[in-house]
C-alpha cells in the first residue's frame, strides 16, 4: 500500500518536473556535478547560439532525458561507426539532404572558391575547453602542413590543380579558406560519413607536438609506449574518428569513456554539446551509449534476446524472421529500412580486364546492353526481394532530386531476343553443340564471375542469372571467393567481371561528388585499370580509351571545377544517362531492405528512411541525439 | 640425468626456430600486407587520403624491409631502428590491428582462454574417466550401450549449432545473456559474488559444446584401453587371490591405463590457448582463438606470429614434461632403459 502511494505521488510529481521553465532544467545525470560545483550549469554549457534542432519540420516531439543505448560492436575498431552515427560535422546533411551549418554557426560560400567559417561563440570541447579558430589553425600548420605528421602535405581536397588555399583567420570564432579557382569538393568532404578532420583539439594535442614539447620528453613516452617517433605518438592521440583514445576531448554528443582492449566501451554524454531541442533543452536526450563487443554471427541472436536498443549494421535481410520472432518477448521493434544503394545486385563487368578477346567483347556496348535485357529482373525481386525490390538500372534512388525514370528502364526490360540479335550482330553468332556461343577466338564464351563467398544473396542471384543467359547461349560460372583477394585479382586485371552491389549513395544531391560514376577510382571493378590511373597520377594503370568514358572523366573534372550548382546538376544528369546508356555497371533490383532494431520504448525514430553509408551516414543524419525512451506502449 | 637435459633443451631450441621460420613465412605467404587490408578497408569508407599514408605507416611499422630482414628483427637477431628488440629480448611486437603491444593484446584474453579451457578439460576427465570404466566393466548392459550411443551422437553433432541452439534456450528459459563470458551489465563491475555467478553460469554453454566431442573420444579410448588390460593374466591373477572388484580394478589395471593420458599432455597444454577456437568464435568468447583467427585475416603479423609461437612453446614444454611425469610414475618406463 504505501510502496502505491509512493507511485501515486511519483506521477503527480512527474508532469511538474517536465514544467519546469525551459532552458533552466538541469540534465538530471549532470544535476549533481553541477551542484558540486565541479560542472557548469548548462546555460553557461552551451554555446551562446546553440543549433536549434527543428522538430516541428522534421515531426518530432521533445523528449525526456535518460536511459542508455545498447550496441554491439565486431572489434574495437568498430567504435568508428559510433563516430558515423553521432554525425556531429562542420556541416553536415539533415534527413532531407540540405547541406547545413552543424558545428559551424554559418558558412558563406562564394562560388565555391572563398568559404568563411563562423564558429559558435563560447563553443567548448567536451573537457570545457574553448573550441576556437586556434583549434582550425593547430591543424592545418601544425598537423596538415607538418613533414613529419603529413610526409605527403596536406589531404587531396585542399588541393585544386596542385594549388593550396590561403587560410586567413579573421578572429577567434572567423576562419577563411580561399582558393582561386573553385573548389566545389571541399564542403561535401566535411560532412562525409568518413570525414576530413580540418580542426583538433590543440589545447590537447600539443602536448604530443615536437614544436610545443621537449622532443627528448615526447621521445621517451613514444619509446615507453613502443613507437618509434612523436610522430606515431601524436598520431595514435589524435584520432577523432577511430574514437580509441577516451583522453581526447571531442565535440560529438557521447565521449569515449573505455580504451581498448576491452569487452564493453562506455560512452557518457558531452556536457559541452552544442544542439538544443526547441524548448533549450541541450541534448542528447540519452546519457550513455554502451558498445559490447559480439561476434558478428550472435548479432540478430543477442537482439532477439533483447540484448540491443539500437541496432542495424551487423542485420540482414535474412534475419528478419529471427528479430520479428522475439519483438513481444521483449519488447523491441524491428523497422524495415530501404537500403539506399543503386542496386542490391549488380554486375560489374571488367573492360580493363588483360585477356584481349574477352576485352574487346567486354567493351562492346551491346554485348553488355544484351546481358541487360537477357535479365528477367522480375523474376529476381520475387525470388530473392519478397517482390519488394524496384527493378532496373544501377542508378540513383526515386528520392534523389537526381532521379531518371529513364535510367531506371534503359535497356533493362526483359528481352531476350534481343539479346540474342544482339549478341549475333556482336560476332557470337557461332555457338558450340551445347548451343554456348563461342569467342571470336573460338573458345566457348564461359563467363567466370567472381563474388565475395560470404555474400549468400549475390550468389543466390547469379545462380538464378545463370540461368537467363544460359537461355541466350551464354554460361556463367560463380567463383565465391575472399573479398581482398577478388579485389586484388581486379587490379591486376585478371577479373572478367564481379557482382556486388551497385552504387553506394543512391540518394545523391548536384552538390555530392560523383566519384562512383567516373572511372577515377580502382576500387571500381568496372575499370580498375582506368582507376589506377587516375589515383597515381598516371603511373600505374592505363588511361581512359573509349569514348564513353573519356566523356565521364572530361565531365567528372568538370565537375570538380565547377561554382554552380545548376552545371553541377548538368552534369550529374548526363554522367547518369551515360551510365543508362553504356551499361558499364549492369544493375538489376535495388531496395534491399536493412532492419533497424530499437528498444520499443525508443522515440524520435523514424519508422522509415532510407539506409546508407553516404550521404546519411548510416542513421546519423537522423540525429541520434534526439532520440529518447518514452513511456511504454 | 643433466646431459639429458641438456640435449632435450637444445633440440626444443632447434625446433623452435625452425617452427619460428616456418610461422613467419606462412604468415606472410598471401599477397599484401596488413596496411593494403587496412587501406582498402578505408578507402571502401571513402577516406581519399588513405593511399598517401600508406608509405608512411609502411615504413614507421618496418613493413617495406625484405621479409628475412623482418623475421630478424622479429626475433631479435637484426636491429631495428638502431637497437636489437624482439622476441629473444622480451620484445613480443607491435598488433597494428589494435595499435597496441601484442602482449597487452594477448595478456587481457590469456586469463579467461585458460579459464574456459582448464574448466574443459576437467569436466571432459570427470565425465569420460568414470564412464568409460563403467562401460568396460559393463559393457554388455543397456546402461553402457545407452551411454556410447549418446557419446557417438556428441561426437556427431556439429558443435557451432549445438552451441547456437542452447545459447538461444538458456536465454529463454533461464535470462542467461547470449554469448560472452559475463553479462554485459557486470562487464565493468569489480569482481563480486554476483559477477562470479555470472560467469559460471556462462561456462555453462562453452564447457558442454566444448567437451561433448572430445568426451566421445575419451571414452572411447580408456574403454579400449581398459578392455585390454581386463583380461591379462596379472588382473585375472589378482582376482583370483580373492582382492575385492573395485580394488582389483583400480589398484592395478586402471592405473596402466592412466599412461596415455600421461603422454598426452604435450596435446593438452597447447590446447589451453588453442583450443576451442571455433566454439569460441560462434561463442563469441574474449579467449585468444578469436583474436587469432582476426589476425590471421588482417595479416596482423607480429600478433599471430606470437600466439603461434607460443602455441608451439607450449607443445614443445608440454612434451617434455610428459617424459618426465611418465618416468615418474611408471616405473616400467624408468628402469627400462
Amino acid at each position: 500500500m504505501i510502496r502505491r502511494l509512493l507511485l501515486l505521488a511519483a506521477l503527480a510529481l512527474a508532469p511538474a518536473a517536465a514544467a519546469v521553465s525551459p532552458g533552466t532544467a538541469e540534465v538530471p545525470a549532470l544535476a549533481p556535478a553541477v551542484a558540486a560545483g565541479a560542472l557548469p550549469p548548462m546555460a553557461e554549457r552551451l554555446p551562446r547560439q546553440p543549433l536549434v534542432a527543428d522538430f516541428a519540420a522534421e515531426g518530432r516531439m521533445e523528449g525526456r532525458y535518460g536511459g542508455e543505448l545498447r550496441m554491439l560492436a565486431a572489434k574495437a575498431r568498430d567504435l568508428r561507426y559510433v563516430s558515423v552515427m553521432a554525425y556531429t560535422r562542420l556541416v553536415g546533411y539533415d534527413a532531407a539532404l540540405r547541406l547545413k551549418p552543424d558545428l559551424l554557426r554559418d558558412v558563406e560560400n562564394e562560388g565555391d572558391r572563398v568559404f568563411t567559417f563562423t564558429l559558435r561563440e563560447g563553443h567548448r570541447w567536451s573537457d570545457g575547453a574553448p573550441f576556437t579558430t586556434e583549434d582550425f589553425r593547430y591543424y592545418w600548420e601544425d598537423i596538415a602542413n607538418n613533414p613529419d605528421l603529413s610526409p605527403a602535405g596536406p589531404p587531396s581536397v585542399f588541393r585544386v590543380d596542385g594549388e593550396l588555399p590561403r587560410v586567413e583567420i579573421l578572429s577567434p570564432i572567423r576562419i577563411r579558406f580561399s582558393w582561386r579557382k573553385p573548389n566545389p569538393v571541399f564542403l561535401p568532404s566535411l560532412a562525409l560519413p568518413r570525414p576530413i578532420f580540418i580542426y583538433a583539439p590543440a589545447h590537447y594535442l600539443r602536448q604530443f607536438n615536437a614544436r610545443y614539447t621537449d622532443p627528448t620528453r615526447l621521445a621517451t613516452e613514444a619509446a615507453r609506449r613502443g613507437l618509434s617517433s612523436w610522430a606515431a605518438l601524436h598520431n595514435k592521440m589524435d584520432e577523432p574518428y577511430d574514437l580509441s583514445n577516451p583522453d581526447m576531448p571531442t565535440l560529438n554528443p557521447w565521449t569515449v569513456t573505455t580504451a581498448a582492449p576491452a569487452q564493453r566501451f562506455v560512452f557518457e554524454r558531452n556536457p559541452y554539446f552544442h544542439r538544443v531541442d526547441p524548448a533549450g533543452r541541450q541534448l542528447p536526450y540519452v546519457d550513455r551509449i554502451l558498445v559490447s563487443l559480439a561476434a558478428p554471427s550472435l548479432f540478430a541472436a543477442k537482439a532477439n534476446a533483447g540484448a540491443v536498443d539500437l541496432q542495424a549494421r551487423g542485420l540482414a535481410m535474412a534475419d528478419i524472421p529471427v528479430l520479428k520472432e522475439g519483438e513481444t518477448t521483449h519488447g523491441y521493434r524491428t523497422l524495415l529500412w530501404p537500403k539506399a544503394e543503386g542496386s542490391a545486385f549488380a554486375l560489374y563487368p571488367n573492360v580493363t580486364t588483360n585477356d584481349p578477346v574477352w576485352r574487346a567483347v567486354l567493351r562492346d556496348v551491346r554485348f553488355r546492353r544484351a546481358l541487360s535485357l537477357a535479365i528477367d529482373r522480375h523474376t529476381l525481386n520475387n525470388s530473392l526481394w519478397f517482390g519488394l525490390g524496384v527493378e532496373g538500372n544501377n542508378t540513383m534512388a526515386p528520392a534523389s532530386p537526381l532521379y531518371s525514370e529513364a535510367n531506371r528502364s534503359l535497356y533493362a526490360a526483359f528481352d531476350p531476343a534481343e539479346a540474342n540479335r544482339l549478341l549475333d550482330a556482336v560476332g557470337l553468332a557461332a555457338r558450340d553443340a551445347s548451343g554456348t556461343r563461342l569467342l571470336p577466338d573460338g573458345r566457348p564464351l564461359r563467363l567466370i564471375v567472381d563474388v565475395e563467398g560470404k555474400a549468400g544473396t549475390l550468389i543466390d542471384a547469379l545462380e538464378i542469372t545463370a540461368e537467363f543467359w544460359a537461355d541466350v547461349g551464354i554460361r556463367l560460372f560463380i567463383k565465391p571467393g575472399d573479398i581482398a583477394n577478388i579485389r586484388n585479382r581486379s587490379y591486376a586485371g585478371d577479373t572478367l567481371m564481379v557482382a556486388s552491389t551497385g552504387f553506394d549513395n543512391a540518394l545523391a544531391t548536384p552538390e555530392m561528388v560523383p566519384t562512383g560514376l567516373a572511372p577515377v577510382e580502382q576500387a571500381n571493378f568496372a575499370w580498375p585499370k582506368w582507376g589506377q590511373y587516375h589515383e597515381t597520377a598516371g603511373k600505374l594503370g592505363q588511361a581512359p580509351d573509349m569514348p564513353g568514358a573519356q566523356r565521364l572523366m572530361t565531365l567528372y573534372n568538370a565537375w570538380c571545377h565547377s561554382g554552380s550548382t545548376a552545371e553541377k546538376q548538368a552534369i550529374w544528369a548526363e554522367m547518369l544517362a551515360l551510365h543508362a546508356e553504356n551499361q558499364w555497371i549492369i544493375g538489376t533490383v535495388s531496395g534491399d531492405i536493412q532492419p533497424v532494431v530499437i528498444a520499443g520504448q525508443l522515440r524520435n525514430v523514424p519508422e522509415s528512411a532510407p539506409f546508407a553509408w553516404e550521404p546519411v551516414a548510416l542513421i546519423g543524419a537522423y540525429r541520434m541525439d534526439e532520440f529518447f525512451y518514452g513511456d511504454r506502449p | 640425468m643433466t646431459r639429458y637435459f641438456l640435449r632435450r633443451f637444445a633440440t626444443m631450441a632447434v625446433t623452435l626456430l625452425a617452427i619460428s621460420v616456418l610461422i613467419f613465412v606462412v604468415i606472410k605467404l598471401p599477397p599484401g600486407d596488413f596496411l593494403t587490408m587496412r587501406i582498402q578497408e578505408l578507402m571502401a569508407e571513402g577516406d581519399s587520403a588513405a593511399a598517401t599514408k600508406a608509405d608512411f605507416l609502411r615504413s614507421a611499422y618496418g613493413l617495406d624491409l625484405p621479409v628475412w630482414q623482418q623475421y630478424l628483427s622479429w626475433i631479435g637477431l637484426w636491429p631495428r631502428a638502431g637497437d636489437y628488440s624482439g622476441l629473444l629480448q622480451g620484445n613480443f611486437g607491435w598488433s597494428f590491428e589494435y595499435d597496441l603491444p601484442v602482449i597487452d593484446v594477448v595478456g587481457d584474453a590469456l586469463g579467461a582462454t585458460l579459464i574456459v579451457n582448464l574448466a574443459a578439460l576437467v569436466f571432459i576427465h570427470l565425465l569420460a574417466i568414470p564412464l568409460a570404466v563403467f562401460t568396460a566393466v559393463r559393457r554388455r548392459g543397456i546402461a553402457a550401450e545407452t551411454i556410447t550411443f549418446l557419446a557417438y551422437l556428441g561426437l556427431a553433432t556439429p558443435s557451432f549449432l549445438l552451441a547456437l541452439i542452447l545459447l538461444f534456450y538458456l536465454n529463454r528459459w533461464f535470462g542467461i545473456s547470449i554469448g560472452g563470458l559475463v553479462d554485459p551489465d557486470l562487464a565493468d563491475a569489480p569482481f563480486s559474488l554476483e559477477k562470479l555467478a555470472s560467469i559460471t553460469v556462462h561456462l555453462i554453454v562453452p564447457i558442454v559444446v566444448i567437451a561433448l566431442a572430445s568426451t566421445a573420444a575419451m571414452i572411447r579410448r580408456m574403454k579400449a584401453n581398459l578392455l585390454d588390460e581386463l583380461h591379462k593374466p596379472y588382473a585375472v591373477t589378482a582376482r583370483a587371490k580373492g582382492l575385492g572388484p573395485t580394488r582389483a580394478l583400480l589398484k592395478y589395471p586402471f592405473r596402466m591405463v592412466l599412461n596415455p593420458f600421461v603422454a598426452d599432455i604435450g596435446n593438452m597444454l597447447p590446447g589451453l590457448i588453442s583450443g576451442s577456437v571455433l566454439v569460441s568464435l560462434v561463442l563469441s568468447l574474449p579467449t585468444v582463438g578469436p583474436i587469432l583467427v582476426q589476425a590471421l585475416r588482417m595479416q596482423d603479423q607480429y600478433l599471430a606470429g606470437f600466439i603461434l609461437l607460443f602455441v608451439a612453446v607450449l607443445t614443445v614444454v608440454g612434451m617434455l614434461i610428459a617424459d618426465l611425469v611418465l618416468a615418474l610414475i611408471d616405473p616400467r618406463i624408468r628402469f627400462g632403459k
